[in-house]
């Protein structure tokens, strides 16, 4: 495609291709480039939404607030004779309070958590902990949920493609918890993961005799982040099965038939032909679904509201809660850049390239 | 080349519509961002709007009411308006439920106020919004709203009043109750309501115990509000404020948060989970505790006067044993209540502001107050209703509770103005990290001064 000129035909067809695009662009420009901007131009300044007050250029001072980090050593308690002193409960070194250590000037810094490396204790600290969080919640909610998913579709893909009865029929169900409405979804999961008996899986764990009847899934820590990866891969297995499914449907099956009579074990023929012919196919629904599960938003703001961020979570509340506006264009901004950092490694380390030929 | 750069082009819009819908409150967009379970309301509005220039020819006025609130309140707000449309042929008026969610509704009315549309005319704002909406309200003293306004309780009116300007007309108020079974009481020997904490952490045992024993395997001595949102602010003021630490920040912008009856208090409130009090309490908001008293599975419930009525109703296991009392303190006669409640409001972008003050003071009338008390239990503000012979009869703990309503102590939204919400978070979640085990009351407290400081640059000192 790279020759210069061409014949009048070609450039003629060319030129029209660009004015069919044209109309495309430019509601591009009005919906998608503008906003871009201006969240861009926003996360410069300290405007406050919905207001009057006059907004100011702050330049980076909102990704400064966002972003800032520190690592502390965290010291012993020590006794009059200088010796560290231990808790009699646990066993454990007690250590000062983080507080203590944090630095207060210019900014506040607070604790993300804390962590022993060779013994000593350290203590992560960061001007907007909340955030921080956020972003660490989402890229792990992003990994487990995509991995599962692809397991799971898998599966399923291969048992959809099989032939037997009422296979038409199957391929319809399995969609059904994709076609229910995230906020639906997420409001009849939250029923079910109530902290009391009248919640299903309470209900389910106590007469499998696990658990006292009453975890708390949606507020205890431990809980949050495991619940909301299983009702993400039960809502979204189907659609990572349906990509996976069409493309097995484009491998052809007399390769199968040679590899039978080549006497290859089923096993084999799945990583050995199913698995590497698959690869465009798993490549763009690995890419899709990772930026789709890095911009969640209903899921946690639904089930968990204020209790624990995504990364879209956190934004909307500083933006409506809070009225932040400079401040969630600026968290904006940097989930764009985490977003660009999954894309393009994904491109690279699938070798999706832009040009085949 | 080309395909390359198509590629390249293809990449950044993508790009393009990932960041787009995640700054989606740029001003740029003007479209709600709001997840779908807001979208029920403001969908509405463009077909009330397109059938607006067709009636006005014929001198008809449309004017759109969002409601919500929780339980019955929808439901008695949308006959009163079917009343209104039959009475008034010339104001017509259209009531739009709005999320349940005071934080939702909230962020429904800023996204509004931001875009200045007159989707909305008419809204109930809580009673922690006046100081931060006031720039989008209209001054109701120049529709007679300081004649309506003349028997309501004084303290919510200077709330209400945002630099001289009545912005809201008080439509119902709200204080933290303690209900009580009052057939578990006397089957355990007790001749009245706690009002101790420890009187109420005794008793609760006691019949959380007994219950248990004959077979209740799911009954719990006391429920409340723990999840991390607006009402723990609520609740934990009242059991901060009931224990003599303060009011967070006191209305002389001094933060007073940090003291040792803070602290205990808050700490006694981490001591209930999974004594007396459900585990799962930290995720429960107002309805999830009245479930569970609903069903008979509590002896204590802190929770609004609208779980009265509702007690009372068919399907209630609770029905005719209950009673509502004003909250524990440390001591005797420490009590308090959070002032809670609700305000109409008429935005400043509507279109018929006379019209819409007009279905606003009658909405907020002694008349209507009477039957929304009647029937779906809200408490008036009108002091005339609480020596009302049918209020009384109906609701028999509303004149005993007068002094509950009147003396209610107010969160700090007005020293804090428009700060608020961010005060309200940092308490709130801090005291969150007190109920999970995180920290303890002390650390708790001593969080939240640093963070006050931090964000309001006030003094700091004792309550």
């Amino acid at each position: 495609m790279a020759r210069a000129g061409g014949s009048d035909l070609a450039q003629q067809e060319q030129r029209l291709a660009y004015w069919l695009l044209a109309p495309t662009f430019i509601i591009l420009l009005v919906i998608a480039i503008y906003p871009l901007v201006s969240v861009f131009y926003n996360s410069f300044t300290n405007a406050v939404f919905a207001s009057t007050t006059p907004t100011e250029f702050v330049g980076l001072q909102n990704y400064q607030t966002l972003l800032s980090m520190t690592i502390k050593v965290v010291p012993p308690k020590l006794d009059e004779a200088g010796q560290p002193i231990i808790d009699e409960a646990t066993g454990q070194i007690k250590y000062e309070s983080a507080v203590s250590v944090l630095p207060r000037e210019p900014m506040r810094f607070r604790q993300v958590t804390q962590f022993n490396l060779f013994g000593t204790q350290y203590v992560l600290g960061a001007t907007d902990p909340d955030f921080i969080r956020a972003v660490w919640d989402t890229i792990i909610f992003a990994v487990a949920t995509v991995f599962l998913e692809l397991v799971l579709g898998m599966i399923v893909a291969l048992i959809v493609n099989a032939n037997f009865k009422g296979r038409g029929l199957m391929r319809a169900i399995i969609l059904v918890p994709w076609a229910i409405p995230t906020a639906v979804s997420s409001q009849m999961w939250a029923y079910m993961l109530q902290p009391n008996r009248t919640g299903f899986f309470n209900t389910l764990f106590w007469y499998l005799g696990l658990g006292s009847g009453e975890i708390p899934f949606l507020s205890d820590p431990a809980w949050q982040l495991p619940s909301m990866i299983m009702i993400d891969v039960w809502k979204t297995t189907p659609f990572m099965a349906l990509l996976l499914l069409a493309g097995l449907q484009l491998i052809p099956s007399d390769i199968y038939e040679a590899a039978d009579v080549d006497g290859a074990s089923p096993t084999r023929q799945f990583f050995q032909l199913t698995l590497p012919l698959l690869r465009g196919t798993i490549a763009v629904a690995l890419v899709f679904r990772t930026l789709d599960a890095l911009r969640v938003f209903d899921l946690f703001q639904i089930v968990l509201g204020q209790a624990r961020y995504s990364m879209a979570s956190y934004t909307y509340y500083q933006l409506i809660q809070n009225r932040q506006m400079g401040y969630s264009s600026a968290s904006s901004v940097v989930i764009f850049v985490v977003l660009s950092i999954f894309a393009v490694a994904y491109m690279r380390s699938l070798g999706v390239k832009s040009d085949e030929h | 080349m080309k395909r390359r750069y198509l590629a390249v082009m293809g990449l950044l819009v993508i790009m393009a519509m990932v960041l787009s819908a995640c700054g989606g409150g740029a001003p740029a967009t003007q479209a709600p961002p709001a997840p779908a379970a807001q979208e029920a309301a403001p969908t509405e509005a463009p077909a009330a709007e397109a059938a607006a220039p067709a009636a006005e020819s014929s001198g008809v006025v449309n004017l759109t009411f969002v409601s919500g609130g929780p339980g019955a309140g929808l439901d008695f707000t949308t006959k009163q308006v079917e009343e209104w449309n039959a009475a008034h042929p010339d104001i017509q008026v259209k009531i739009i439920a709005g999320p349940s969610s005071a934080t939702d509704r909230y962020g429904l009315y800023l996204q509004t106020f931001q875009a200045q549309s007159s989707d909305i005319d008419v809204m109930e704002i809580d009673v922690i919004w006046p100081g931060d909406l006031a720039e989008h309200l209209v001054d109701l003293n120049e529709y007679g709203g300081a004649e309506a306004v003349a028997d309501d309780f004084p303290a919510i009116v200077t709330n209400n009043t945002v630099d001289g300007r009545l912005v809201g007309l008080p439509f119902f108020t709200d204080g933290g109750l303690l209900y009580y079974r009052t057939d578990l009481l006397e089957k355990y020997g007790y001749s009245a309501p706690p009002a101790t904490w420890a009187e109420l952490e005794e008793m609760a045992a006691k019949i959380q115990e007994g219950e248990r024993a004959e077979g209740n395997q799911d009954f719990w001595g006391f429920v409340w509000q723990g999840k991390a949102y607006e009402g723990l602010t609520c609740d934990a003021l009242e059991w901060v404020y009931s224990s003599g630490g303060g009011t967070i920040v006191s209305p002389e912008k001094v933060i007073t948060i940090n003291n040792d009856a803070a602290a205990s208090a808050l700490d006694r409130a981490y001591s209930w989970i999974g004594k007396i009090s459900p585990p799962g309490v930290t995720s429960f908001q107002e309805e999830e505790s009245r479930r569970v008293w609903h069903g008979g599975n509590a002896a204590f419930m802190r929770n609004w006067p609208y779980a009265y009525s509702l007690s009372n109703g068919e399907d209630s296991a609770v029905v005719g044993k209950f009673d509502a009392t004003s909250l524990p303190g440390a001591e005797a006669g420490m009590s308090a209540a959070t002032l809670g409640g609700w305000q109409l409001a008429v935005s400043k972008y509507s279109k018929h502001p006379k019209e819409a003050a007009e279905f606003v003071k009658w909405l907020a009338s002694t008349e209507s107050q009477k039957t929304r008390a009647i029937n779906i239990s809200l408490i008036p503000t009108k002091k005339a209703l609480y020596e009302d012979a049918d209020v009384a009869a109906a609701q028999p703990f509303m004149p005993k509770l007068l002094p509950v309503f009147t003396s209610a102590v107010a969160r700090p939204s007005t020293a804090t103005a428009p700060r608020y919400n961010e005060v309200s978070n940092i308490f709130f979640t801090n005291v969150s990290d007190v109920l999970t085990g995180k920290q303890s009351g002390a650390d708790a407290v001593a969080n939240i001064e640093l963070d006050l400081q931090d964000l309001l640059g006030f003094e700091v000192g004792a309550p």
